[in-house]
């Protein structure tokens, strides 16, 4: 239970992190088309800014992805095949998006590698050292490739102790069943939601 | 290189992602594997400034902007509200409330962007008043599989973004080239389910709502069209980049949110995390798919597959009802998004090379794409509307339904082949 109420605080720190990394972007660029087309003037970087604010929030993405089971997997056959077998291309799944996290990582690693041996600059009016967006994409993807080795060590335990049913349920592709009953369950909150603000509106037309 | 190997190592794809692996991971293998056989170590080294060229994209920056200006307006029940304005609206036409659930799933799909909550929520509100008033069943279950396909037409749409980016095509010519062919065959759809509804006389009709009644639900379609405007406007009138009408959509978004009263932290942060989660599935398939195209564009590849194809004489017509055959039957067995990123670094230059309009493609392949959304056995929108209705019958029923929207399409596509101008009149008049 403690586990899923930690993964769900991770989950909401990170997205937050993603989230406001992305509005302030927003905030930012629409200040400036405003500066550009009104005023003819330009807060200048706004292109530069929006490459980094991907690079840094495409890691957090890639990982909230993993641990939300959303990385696309077709289920269809999946669901077909003998179940030990099943289980196992779960468990390899798991091991194989672990191995493609690595390789980004890596991949960073030696971009940020030739970065510092040439010290290389933007080529743009900021002349932003790039050492400093891609330290922090560096850092994005290593963690995504811990979270990714984490996850498969896990499963190799569980495939070790024969605890297949376990690794199912934790690594088995996401069923569209599971999908809609997501939204299932956020469209009901919606309705009443919406029923409230309505019952809130007409409080407050009473009052007046 | 010749073709035999590409056959095996699209197979081999294949194969991986019909098993279960992750469609990124499975693209990403191949790639690899191409490469390092090509090259052997080297290869690796070429990846990286690869990955950090798409990670450090500006443009690809406007897919996680779109996304969260579409969960903005789906988790704040904006685009909900569109459903009662449009009902009030077409429900009085023979045909009643299919037009509305057609008509509601392109504007909501086109804002949302999301096919399973698009046909959730519509599939929710509209099936069972379907339903209780005695619709057919399977005309039902069809309509509002097939409204959900057309959102990826109907900008602003990642689909695109996606194949913008591959093929190095101006984003914003392929969303005004959606534009006309998504009226188009939203049109279509609903022109089927009126000369239906007349022939079957037993449909029932919805009684008209008063004027006045009608004029006031407007205000909820309000939301949606300003949002549009805002980005479709920024883009037409060149006052924005791509990923700027994006990043100006997102603040539209809020401040709609936050008029509508439904401005909250929780609501915030609910959509950040389902942002970050979907971006982040996209995101890592765009990076597979480049590694892919790298090794594609080292190994000659698309050279080799296109003068394999051209040896065989083909016209570009012919070469496009290849093509049709081909995406009707990968998209009956693919996810589309991957179907998509894994062709075109292929398709593209052949089709190019036989003088196809690169906007006029991207608009051909994602029509393509929808047609693999309502295609069984793999067809993601069947499963989501059979996993919504409540009656218990079997997905039978949306296949079957599903089937004269699927010829629709395939009648659509024909007409787009012939008359190119549908999706490349408005970008040129840019």
């Amino acid at each position: 239970m403690s586990a899923i109420l930690s993964k769900d605080r991770f989950e909401k720190c990170l997205g937050t992190v993603f989230g406001l990394l992305y509005v302030a972007l927003s905030l930012f660029v629409a200040a400036e088309v405003v500066l550009r087309k009104v005023f003819d003037t330009s807060l200048q970087g706004a292109d530069e800014l929006g490459g980094y604010a991907l690079a840094i929030g495409a890691t957090i993405a890639f990982s909230l992805a993993l641990i939300g089971r959303a990385h696309v997997r077709i289920d269809i056959f999946h669901a077909l095949l003998p179940r030990r077998l099943g289980t196992v291309l779960n468990w390899l799944s798991s091991a194989a998006i672990a191995a493609f996290a690595a390789l980004l990582a890596y991949c960073a690693w030696y971009v940020i590698a030739d970065t510092f041996v040439y010290k290389s600059v933007s080529p743009t009016p900021w002349a932003t050292p790039l050492a400093i967006p891609q330290t922090a994409w560096l850092a994005g993807l290593v963690t995504f490739a811990a979270i990714a080795a984490g996850l498969t060590a896990r499963a190799t335990v569980l495939l070790v102790r024969g605890e297949w049913k376990i690794l199912d349920d934790e690594f088995g592709p996401r069923t569209t069943r599971e999908e809609i009953n997501e939204e299932l369950q956020d469209l009901e909150g919606r309705s009443i939601a919406g029923r409230k603000s309505l019952g809130g509106l007409a409080k407050r037309k009473a009052r007046s | 290189m010749n073709a035999f190997y590409v056959f095996v190592a699209f197979g081999a794809m294949l194969l991986l992602m019909v098993v279960g692996m992750p469609i990124a991971v499975s693209m990403a293998a191949v790639g690899v594997i191409g490469g390092v056989l090509a090259y052997g170590h080297p290869f690796f080294d070429a990846i990286a400034p690869v990955v950090w060229g798409v990670h450090n994209d500006n443009l690809l920056t406007s897919i996680p902007l779109f996304v969260l200006m579409g969960e903005l307006l789906l988790r704040s029940g904006i685009a909900d509200k569109m459903f009662g304005a449009l009902a009030a609206w077409l429900g009085s036409m023979p045909g009643g409330l299919l037009h509305t659930g057609v008509g509601c799933s392109a504007l909501f799909a086109a804002t949302s962007g999301s096919s399973v909550a698009t046909a959730a929520t519509i599939g929710t509100v509209a099936l069972p008043s379907l339903h209780s008033r005695g619709y057919s069943t399977r005309i039902s279950l069809g309509s509002i599989a097939a409204g959900g396909t057309l959102g990826i037409l109907i900008p602003p749409s990642v689909n695109l973004i996606i194949y913008g980016s591959l093929t190095n095509t101006s984003i914003g010519k392929l969303f005004m080239a959606g534009i006309v062919p998504g009226i188009l065959l939203t049109g279509s759809f609903m022109l089927f389910v009126f000369f239906y509804s007349i022939k079957n006389s037993t449909m029932p009709k919805e009684a008209k709502l008063p004027r006045a009644v009608r004029v006031r639900l407007l205000k909820d379609l309000l939301s949606p069209a300003i949002i549009f405007g805002i980005v479709m406007g920024s883009l037409y009138g060149g006052i924005a980049t791509t990923t700027e009408s994006a990043a100006l959509g997102v603040v539209a978004a809020i401040v709609l949110v936050w008029r509508a009263g439904q401005l909250d932290w929780g609501l915030l942060q609910h959509c950040f995390v389902q942002t970050a989660k979907t971006s982040g599935m996209i995101l890592l398939i765009i990076t597979s798919a480049f590694i892919l195209n790298l090794a594609i564009s080292l190994t000659g590849v698309a050279e080799s597959m296109t003068a394999w194809v051209t040896s065989f004489g083909f016209s570009a017509t012919q070469m496009l009802i290849v093509l049709v055959i081909f995406y009707f039957v990968l998209g009956m067995f693919m996810d589309v998004l991957s179907m998509m990123v894994a062709t075109i670094p292929i398709t593209f230059p052949i089709v190019s090379h036989l003088g196809a309009d690169p906007v006029w493609f991207g608009i051909f392949i994602v029509l393509m794409c929808e047609l693999g959304m309502i295609t069984p056995p793999v067809g993601m929108n069947l499963f989501v509307v059979q996993g919504i209705r409540k009656d218990g019958g079997p997905i039978a029923d949306v296949m079957l339904g599903a089937i004269p929207f699927v010829l629709i399409m395939l009648l659509f596509t024909a007409v787009l082949i012939a008359f190119p101008q549908i999706a490349t009149w408005l970008p040129n008049k840019m």
